[in-house]
């Protein structure tokens, strides 16, 4: 006859410690900061100085960390859409604080929230007023002629759109991330803002600004499961310190939304989305034609293969449109935000942008 | 223990089917929100949005004005009139900056003074090729 033992139970404190419980007890705890958003991660703290101010434009100067650093400094220029620490994102998972450590002199033109009496600014102002007047600011305080730009989405645009028309600006090298060109790419955006059915001059004249709720409600359209399946992935990761963390960083950024300048709006609405006249060279601004054939300078220019805002379709012919003979694509797996501040964006966007800019800054 | 187990990972196959639900539900969305039937749906839905919201902005300016208070519209004109003093105020400062400069004393804040790293720095590959 076998004698059957039965286990002994062990102690309380020793199933504390046992994996599963502590575990849980891990989610639990992270669930509830997430709840309250308790200790929220640092954004955008790396140190700098604002060294320019126009209405709510800001012109930052990040302190270089180097004793020396390349002669050309680069301007960070932001979309219109949202706010510009995601290029800042967190120490240790910050652009900016790569490319100073890479020995870089690193600006940022921030254009703030828009105020309602912003609901004029058309896309002269950024392209040919706030842009020019900020690299100005930029060779008067380091004393140089040149500048490289390096503009995320539209800032992009922007970089563009003035060397499209200032063809002496004085521009080194431009390198354009996620920057839509071609609008008849733009997937569904293109669809649902169709002349046929979507009145955006009432839109523009009703609310003036176009309000961030709006906006951030037309990007989640664009993914409409993704929001559930965020939170199913995050309560399965709420054990993990380094994905909560990340977690609340790009969610605090996404939900960070600002609003769009109306007058801004409705030319991206009617001359881009509706004419594509940057792709047909018939943009004009302030009566001065956009001609990127004229562009010069080399230009670097990073697309996301699974990008939703700007779709690769849209983004794809921009190298084929400058006249620089010194052009390169970079095509990376991935989508809009994580192009410039994910995994994907550390291991090789980052490197790659430090080894290109580096070459021609000397 | 669960390196000799042949049983599946509940927890891995819960993830990829999440992954895969995401996928199609994403797809199957973007299918309906793609056609003109959506988009018109949407271009009427942002009309009504659009009229409400200025039916609002109407009345409330009306009420506002009716008791006597500063409307939106007035606050927005105060906060105009300031974006223009601070403009000129930044012109009158950048004139001072360049007449200080003019005569040799250059009154820069000091915080962007200090920085003057040298700008010498070269490439890793062609500062090594140097050496």
């Amino acid at each position: 006859m076998t004698t059957v033992r039965t286990p002994e139970t062990p102690p309380i404190p020793e199933i504390f410690r046992t994996e599963v419980v502590k575990r849980n007890l891990d989610r639990f705890r992270r669930s509830v900061d997430v709840l309250l958003d308790r200790d929220p991660p640092v954004v955008g703290a790396t140190p700098k100085d604002v060294i320019y101010a126009k209405g709510t434009m800001r012109l930052y100067r990040y302190r270089p960390v180097t004793d020396e650093v390349y002669r050309i400094p680069i301007v960070l220029v932001m979309s219109l859409i949202s706010k510009p620490y995601i290029l800042d994102l967190s120490p240790g998972q910050s652009l900016v604080e790569y490319l100073l450590r890479e020995g870089f002199d690193v600006f940022m033109v921030d254009w703030g929230v828009p105020r309602p009496e912003d609901s004029r600014l058309g896309l002269e102002y950024y392209a040919l007023e706030a842009l020019p007047r900020s690299i100005e600011e930029v060779q008067r305080v380091t004393g140089e002629k040149e500048v490289s730009i390096l503009g995320y989405c539209l800032g992009g645009l922007f970089a563009l759109m003035y060397n499209g028309i200032v063809q002496d600006a004085p521009v080194a090298n431009i390198v354009c991330a996620a920057t839509p060109v071609d609008f008849d790419g733009m997937g569904l955006f293109k669809r649902w803002s169709d002349r046929r059915w979507f009145d955006v001059d009432r839109l523009v004249d009703s609310l003036g600004n176009i309000p961030p709720d709006l906006i951030l409600r037309s990007f989640e359209l664009l993914r409409p499961a993704q929001r559930w399946a965020t939170y199913a992935r995050l309560t399965d990761n709420l054990w993990n310190d380094l994905w909560v963390k990340n977690y609340r960083l790009f969610n605090r950024w996404v939900n960070d939304q600002i609003p769009f300048p109306g007058e801004a709006y409705r030319q991206m609405i009617k001359e881009l989305m509706w004419e594509n006249k940057l792709m047909k060279g018939e943009l004009d601004l302030s009566g001065r034609r956009v001609d990127l054939a004229a562009i010069a300078c080399p230009v670097l220019h990073v697309m996301a293969e699974h990008d939703d805002i700007a779709p690769i379709d849209a983004t794809r012919p921009l190298t084929s449109l400058v006249g620089s003979e010194d052009k390169e694509d970079v095509i990376l797996k991935g989508g809009h935000v994580s192009l410039v501040a994910g995994r994907n964006a550390w291991f090789r966007l980052w490197p790659k942008i430090s080894e290109w800019l580096g070459a021609r800054s000397v | 223990m669960p390196d000799s187990d042949d049983r599946p990972d509940v927890g891995q196959l819960w993830r990829t089917w999440l992954t895969e639900t995401e996928r199609q539900w994403n797809t199957f969305f973007n299918d309906v929100m793609g056609t003109d039937s959506f988009g018109r749906f949407l271009g009427g839905y942002m009309d009504i949005y659009s009229t409400f919201q200025r039916l609002v902005a109407q009345n409330m300016e009306r009420s506002l004005s009716t008791l006597n208070v500063p409307s939106r519209s007035d606050i927005v004109e105060l906060s105009e009139r300031l974006s223009g003093v601070e403009e000129r105020l930044g012109a009158i400062e950048s004139s001072i900056d360049a007449l200080a400069e003019a005569v040799g004393h250059p009154s820069e804040p000091a915080a962007v003074t200090q920085l003057r790293p040298r700008r010498t720095r070269r490439p890793r590959a062609q500062a090594a090729e140097a050496q």
